[in-house]
């Protein structure tokens, strides 16, 4: 790859300016940290970067509601979020997610914002962020709009994001309640893009789950909620065989996807023991209070 | 994780050798001051990028250069035809001469280089070498090993190997075969022995195509001078290189200059000709500086670990002895030989492992496939063989119940004992090595087996490799006037720690801090010849040769104290006798080194030989490990690794090269895979294709160092660059039919093989219980 412009912008507003184009090689850029191995494997020929780093310190705060929510902004670090006490307290599942993603360099610089746009499936943090019933603010020539972030994703690197638009912050509803954990499985090397990724949230009241939600990754070809293991664990007490009704309507639903990593029929059999696993950690550590 | 550090320093009477001295260039490496040719820029350099093969086999139709001539800042687009204006017949290789500069006529796999492109700007190169289009006319390719034997698509028309090896002049001329090397050996009467057999076993082993993965990917630089040419490189082999170019080019070796800094890990990647050919063709063809630096995706179309199948059978006596082995080896030596057939011959012959066993067959078998080429890497083939015949003998073992340590113990190769070539082995302690790892593992008290899902179990391996012989080594040892000394040596410190065990030769030799003596990097033009750094040989060949120099130079200094009346005996410094001799600080004593072991090639019909080897390399593994039954995945708790690598010269050395060879075996074992889709490598990428990071490395590791000598080596000692690869592969396998009671004969040993190998086992068992 040759040369490319990198342009520095001091607001949102010329952010989105600069962006609202149809050249599909003009890109915003924040940690960089996909984008250059795109680039550099010549996956990606940009002819303008547009760097989010100067648009404001207001899109990196990360705010706790008094309702027990959470604003992230989209500019956030990855580890940022890994030490942020607010996160800590009002979504400890995403902080230990951190810990075991990429390593402490990548965390350093890639962002929240930049994570979710990327549209990668095999990404930790939007299944997270997903079972927490997380939604994200988007800016666009427009005006605004807020997106579910399972709804945000269309297809394989593919977000419903338009011409033009940015996502802003990620915002989470109250945790109180709710119990979450995320397991990710990797099959080659520990630090490998994960093979599987699981995410769960549940409100149990009195034994017995309420709301639930579950959010496989990685192998599927885009996130996906996994809406007959939900059906199957709301409602019910929170025991093993309930569990082991919810593993066995979840591998039923998930459309794996072979790839290096595991054949699909693996990857359904992670997803049996791995949601088992994820869903009996939820319940250990117990709900948000 | 916990290292265990057993290292106890047993120095000499200098204090030099078997003390651990710190690493010489350590802090030039972390402060980053230490030269690589990555950062070497010179003035008026071009650099290179090269177009490469889309297919796996293939006719050249056309090639259109004119797009990427067009672009501006390209300075030359270069083919095979330009090529030939500068060496006639430019093909290359250590074994075959069958590797083109670039691809003449055809291709023969997928990121062949086919043409170049130059530029002052590496990103110009790049770019225009994507505007640059090659039409293929499509051949039929093979890529497996044992469909090259019998497959109609033929890589190479005639073979031709180089001149230099009399067990290939057989092959001269041969045609329509993809078979670039048979190696035989016959010893008793195999046929025999299985007619008497009261136990016959027979399995079949795979390996998959791996990568060296140097984390300095490979460089080379050419610098064009009036009559002579000086190649930079990143090489570990020098001295072949300075041969190999004068050869093409058809130069006395004195003209051409090859220097080579550090390295950012070899590991066999670097060794013979690789980059060097193309940017020495470059830059006399355009009279300016040519460099040449491989991404990491290039450097898995450059070189390879042979895949391989290995059919091992064995007859067994009543008294669980081992009779008779049948070994027939098949390595996928992908496009071009590269150093292949002798992974084939000098690995080969130790097939059967280190065993006592009358009667022996082998057959091994270098082929040519479509694939990208495989050399040399890090045990040469042995990791390889001992992951099948390892794997067989716990078989053997399980199957006549008996216990896998005792029953090696029944039929270990012993001191003096003929080893399948007819060699007899001598200072190899491979019982010492197995003794240790059974200790250290308190093999014989029981074992907890885990309980739920998660099953535990254990397993160990031994395995052997003789040295690659015969090979030569000069040195120089130049004491200074002040009594300071240097070395002039072409062996390579690629990340081994060579320099620091050389210079600990020379000073316990001269008496001096090993600290004040300086190792000067290969330079042909100034540093002596070394066959090359590789298969462990250093510290063994260019340790004897630097020893023999530092001896040479000790006698001139008593030869100069005699001649100045001095007693014999007598309390002198060397810069007391420069200055009473000169009258002044002036002066030099050069001391000259040559070492080459004795050596008897092996009988071409039989492959029998009584000296094959100037020494045996030893290591084993022994493995605690637990299964998780539900996912296949394996979790390895603890590893031992025990090597005889004679006395250490640098204990902390030797335990890091034993804890970094069974790493990068660990690696090669567990998931490292080059995938293949009709040659292509899709998985070309540290993204893609992974190595062990450190949370790999398993909860305990322990590097051993057996209690041995080896009285042919330099105070003792012998190398151990790739004895911690041999034991690895199998010493899991055999932990993990252990655990759970399936036999994995594939590698790698994922944890979907796992889980699907657990799953077929409980599918016949509900069958046969059915």
């Amino acid at each position: 790859m040759r040369g490319f412009e990198l342009v520095h912008p001091g607001s949102l507003a010329d952010a989105i300016g600069l962006l609202d184009t149809d050249d599909d090689t003009v890109r915003p850029f924040s940690g960089g940290t996909a984008l250059m191995l795109m680039m550099k494997t010549g996956v990606f020929r940009p002819s303008r970067l547009v760097h989010l780093g100067r648009i404001g310190d207001a899109y990196s705060e990360i705010t706790a509601s008094p309702a027990g929510g959470l604003r992230i902004g989209a500019m956030a670090t990855l580890s940022a979020l890994e030490h942020s006490p607010e996160v800590i307290r009002v979504a400890p599942v995403v902080a230990r997610a951190m810990t075991r993603l990429a390593n402490v360099r990548v965390r350093n610089v890639a962002c929240v914002g930049g994570n979710l746009a990327h549209g990668d499936p095999h990404m930790d943090l939007p299944p997270v962020l997903a079972a927490l019933g997380g939604s994200v603010s988007v800016a666009g020539p427009q005006g605004t709009r807020d997106v579910a972030v399972e709804k945000l994703f269309s297809g394989y690197y593919e977000t419903v994001l338009g011409r033009g638009e940015l996502i802003t912050d990620v915002v989470l509803p109250s945790q109180r309640g709710w119990s979450s954990a995320y397991l990710k499985c990797t099959t080659r090397s520990a630090d490998d893009w994960p093979a599987l990724g699981v995410a769960v949230s549940l409100r149990i009241e009195g034994g017995a789950i309420s709301e639930a939600r579950v959010v496989v990754s990685a192998a599927t070809e885009i996130l996906t909620r996994l809406t007959t293991a939900e059906s199957a664990l709301t409602g019910a007490a929170a025991d093993e065989s309930t569990f082991a009704r919810a593993c066995e309507a979840a591998a039923a639903e998930a459309e794996m996807v072979e790839d290096a990593r595991g054949s699909a029929d693996y990857k359904t059999q992670l997803l049996r023991v791995y949601l088992r696993r994820a869903l009996t950690q939820a319940v250990q550590d117990g709900a948000v209070s | 994780m916990t290292i265990h550090r057993p290292t106890i320093d047993r120095p000499m009477p200098a204090g030099q050798v078997g003390r651990s001295v710190p690493r010489l260039e350590a802090r030039q490496k972390v402060t980053g001051r230490a030269d690589y040719v990555h950062n070497l820029v010179v003035p008026r350099m071009l650099y290179c990028k090269v177009v490469r093969s889309t297919v796996p086999h293939g006719r050249i139709l056309s090639i259109d250069t004119s797009a990427a001539e067009a672009l501006e800042g390209v300075y030359r687009v270069v083919t095979a035809d330009d090529i030939r204006t500068v060496v006639p017949n430019p093909f290359y290789g250590p074994a075959f001469h069958d590797q083109p500069v670039l691809a003449v006529e055809k291709v023969r796999h997928v990121g062949e280089p086919v043409v170049a492109v130059l530029a002052e700007d590496p990103y110009v190169a790049a770019e225009a070498a994507q505007l640059v289009t090659v039409e293929y006319e499509p051949m039929e390719a093979v890529f497996d090993e044992i469909e090259a034997m019998t497959s109609t698509a033929v890589v190479h028309e005639v073979l031709k190997p180089a001149g230099t090896f009399p067990d290939l002049k057989h092959l001269v001329g041969r045609r329509d075969t993809n078979i670039a090397l048979d190696y035989r050996l016959r010893r008793g009467d195999v046929d025999a022995a299985f007619a008497a057999a009261d136990h016959v076993f027979a399995h079949e082993f795979k390996t998959q195509q791996v990568m060296h993965t140097p984390l300095e990917p490979m460089v080379s630089l050419a610098e064009p001078g009036e009559d002579t040419l000086t190649i930079h490189t990143a090489s570990q082999s020098p001295s072949f290189v300075r041969i190999e170019i004068a050869r093409l080019l058809g130069w006395p070796e004195n003209r051409v200059r090859v220097k080579v800094p550090h390295l950012g890990g070899g590991f066999g990647a670097k060794l013979y000709i690789k980059l060097e050919a193309l940017v020495a063709c470059l830059a006399l063809l355009v009279r300016r500086p040519v460099k040449w630096s491989l991404t990491m995706e290039e450097q898995f179309y450059t070189i390879t670990k042979h895949a391989s199948t290995f059919r091992i059978e064995s007859a067994v006596d009543k008294e669980g002895r081992v009779t008779g082995r049948r070994c027939e080896v098949f390595w996928n030596g992908g496009a071009y030989a590269d150093i292949g057939p002798r992974v084939t011959q000098k690995s080969g012959f130790t097939a059967p492992g280190p065993y006592d066993i009358d009667n022996v067959s082998i057959d091994s078998y270098a082929l040519y496939t479509n694939r990208p080429p495989a050399g040399a890497l890090r045990g040469f083939g042995i990791p390889q063989l001992v992951w099948a015949y390892e794997s067989h003998t716990d078989l053997i073992a399980r199957g006549l119940g008996l216990d896998p340590v005792a029953f090696r113990r029944k039929n270990l190769l012993r001191d003096g004992r003929p080893q399948a070539t007819g060699t007899p082995v001598r200072d190899a302690a491979i019982e010492g090595v197995l003794d240790d790892i059974a200790a250290r593992m308190a093999w014989e008290t029981p074992f907890d087996r885990g309980s739920g899902p998660v099953k535990r179990g254990r397993g160990i391996a031994v395995g052997f490799k003789a040295s690659i012989a015969p090979t030569t080594s000069v040195a120089i040892v130049n004491v200074a006037a002040d009594g300071s000394a240097n070395l002039y040596l072409s062996t390579v410190d690629m990340g081994q720690g060579s320099d620091t065990a050389m210079a600990q030769i020379v000073a316990e030799t001269l008496t001096l801090r090993t600290e004040d003596v300086k190792v000067v990097h290969p330079d042909t033009d100034v540093t002596p010849y070394d066959m090359a750094t590789l298969g462990s040989r250093s510290t063994f060949h260019a340790g004897n040769a630097v020893k023999l120099a530092a001896e040479h130079a000790r006698d001139q200094i008593a030869a100069l104290a005699a001649s100045l009346g001095l007693p014999p005996g007598s309390n002198y410094a060397p810069a007391d006798l420069f200055k009473k001799k000169y009258g002044m600080q002036a002066g030099n004593i050069i001391g000259v080194g040559t070492y080459i072991p004795e050596y008897k090639s092996p009988a071409p019909e039989t492959g029998l030989s009584d000296n094959v080897t100037p020494f045996w390399m030893v290591g084993g593994t022994g493995v605690e490990i637990e299964v998780d039954t539900e996912t296949g995945h394996v979790r390895i708790l603890r590893m031992v690794n025990a090597c005889d690598l004679g006395r250490p010269l640098n204990p902390k050395i030797v335990e890091t090269q034993i804890s970094g060879a069974a790493l990068m075996q660990l690696g090669f074992t567990m998931f490292e895979n080059m995938d293949l889709d009709d040659g292509q490598v899709t998985n070309a990428s540290l993204a893609d294709y992974k190595i062990p990071g450190m949370h790999d490395v398993p909860d305990q590791m322990e590097s051993v160092i057996t209690e041995a000598e080896q009285k042919s080596g330099p105070y003792g000692a012998k190398g151990v660059g790739e004895s911690a690869t041999f034991g690895v592969s199998p010493a899991i396998a055999n932990a993990i039919h252990d655990a759970v009671g399936v036999r994995l004969t594939e590698m790698p040993l994922t944890p979907q093989a796992v889980f699907r190998a657990l799953r077929e086992a409980e599918l016949n068992s509900s069958t046969t219980s059915a």
